[in-house]
């Protein structure tokens, strides 16, 4: 079952491509187009498939940039003008969450890139949701059955953003907790995959998504008009995100964040993170290991 | 009897060719302004929010007429098929088989299919108005044509058939 709903994500990211790549894309084995973590396209190879083990040639005739054009314009529904915002950002969300990344030739506008062209360049990322994530650190994470302030910590790749995701669902159905109302700051679409306004990744039916906008703006903009019970946002990387953190604090707003780090120690190395830990914004951190080819989760109390 | 049917019939087909060439005339002057009307709501779509490119082609063919619309309509339905045919190479090959624009208005607006959804906001309803005023343009022009020659092909066709009838009898 699993499978077949991981091939079905599959099937729906290579929606995005010209006939003939799609053609190539669809004749993987239907165990191998579960297993597709991406597949990339570069202007003048073949496409590859990036798949756990490494990535893997689908051997078909190189790609060309014009290919790379008609892929966005098959994505955004012949809109590019809708994209824009993001295309400047250097990737593009589509249904189902899955997530074209395009490199090129940037225009660039008083400073800011305006536009990109002559695409050299585009990965597609397959969205697939892990329901259930969070079983392993709920119980940890909700003393007397309701959510704590919550950091999440681990090096790229080890799913951070999946557990943050799961975490949001969890809480907003209230599934071993109490039920809250979640306010997410998705600044690059990355935990819910907004498109056309609806979230493609399941957060729960009491999550407010808002997104495209720096974080510490859009958790001000949470904080002021949604009256959230829980504050998430993926990845804290700037001195304002924890200024607005702060402020949430202040309001009696309990806060799920994620950051990239080792563990604990190497956070008080970094000076935006040294400010966060000064102010024990978080009760847990919940470190995210590579134990072999599983993960492990360990909780750690901080106040 | 045969000879006055024969000629009535012969007056009424000349007349008719007269009459048909002046009607042509004003169906491509009529289908021009219809596509220029079409235009026109397509930069106030583009002017209230730019919304994707299938949702305002579908809000303009449902208040359009003639070859805008069905020009529109079939746009939409080839956003389906992006896959095997770019939008650009459908919006050429759609506007290729609307004959009562002409030649002129065909050519006019065959470029727009380059620019709508592809640019920003600003650079498609630019495009756009570029387009509906050719298009406005050659609408006069058939119009005038249609006023200074319309009455000369319905005059042809009469004074014609009235000859032919003449020379026959």
């Amino acid at each position: 079952m699993q499978k077949t709903k991981a091939s079905q994500a599959y099937r729906q990211a290579v929606g995005a491509l010209p006939q003939r790549l799609r053609r190539e894309a669809l004749a993987l084995s239907e165990a191998d187009q579960g297993r597709v973590e991406e597949l990339r396209l570069r202007t003048g190879w073949p496409m590859t498939a990036l798949l756990p083990e490494g990535e893997r040639s689908l051997g078909g005739v190189p790609v060309e940039s014009r290919e790379l054009e008609q892929l966005l314009e098959i994505a955004s529904q012949a809109s590019v003008h809708t994209v824009l915002p993001q295309v400047r950002q250097g990737y593009l969300t589509i249904q189902g969450g899955h997530r074209i990344g395009l490199c090129g030739t940037a225009a660039m506008e008083a400073g800011q890139i305006h536009a990109l062209r002559a695409f050299s360049s585009a990965s597609i990322r397959i969205a697939r949701q892990i329901k259930g994530a969070c079983a392993p650190v709920l119980d940890g994470l909700c003393p007397g059955g309701r959510l704590a302030d919550t950091l999440i910590l681990s090096p790229p790749g080890l799913g951070k953003t999946t557990l943050l995701r799961d975490l949001i669902r969890a809480v907003s159905w209230g599934e071993g907790c109490c039920p809250l109302r979640v306010s997410l700051a998705d600044e690059r679409g990355e935990v819910a995959a907004l498109f056309q306004g609806e979230p493609q990744l399941e957060v729960g039916p009491r999550t407010d998504v808002v997104e495209g906008c720096p974080k510490a703006q859009g958790l001000m903009l949470l904080l002021r008009a949604m009256n959230p019970q829980v504050l998430a946002v993926d990845e804290i990387t700037a001195p304002e995100d924890v200024a607005a953190l702060e402020t949430a604090a202040g309001c009696g707003v309990t806060l799920l964040a994620t950051a990239h780090g080792e563990g604990w120690e190497d956070l008080e190395r970094r000076p935006v993170y040294r400010a966060l830990m000064e102010k024990r914004l978080f009760r847990y951190c919940v470190q995210i290991r590579r134990d072999g080819e599983k993960r492990s989760y360990h909780i750690e109390e901080l106040r | 009897m045969v000879h006055l049917i024969g000629a009535t019939l012969l007056a009424a087909g000349c007349g008719y060719l007269g009459f048909q060439a002046a009607e042509t005339l004003r169906r491509k002057s009529r289908s021009l302004r219809q596509m220029a009307q079409a235009l026109a709501l397509v930069e106030g779509e583009l002017e209230l929010g730019s919304p994707p490119l299938g949702q305002l082609l579908e809000r303009v063919a449902n208040r359009s007429a003639g070859p805008a619309k069905r020009l529109m309509e079939a746009c939409v339905q080839g956003l389906d098929r992006l896959d095997r045919e770019d939008f650009s190479t459908l919006w050429r090959r759609q506007v290729a088989g609307l004959e009562e624009l002409g030649e002129e208005g065909r050519a006019a607006l065959s470029p727009l299919g380059d620019i709508l959804g592809r640019y920003d906001g600003q650079a498609q309803r630019e495009g756009t108005q570029v387009v509906r005023q050719a298009l406005e343009k050659l609408a006069q022009r058939w119009e005038e044509e249609r006023r200074r020659q319309g009455r000369v092909y319905q005059v042809l066709g009469l004074s014609g058939g009235a000859f032919l009838v003449i020379l026959l009898l």
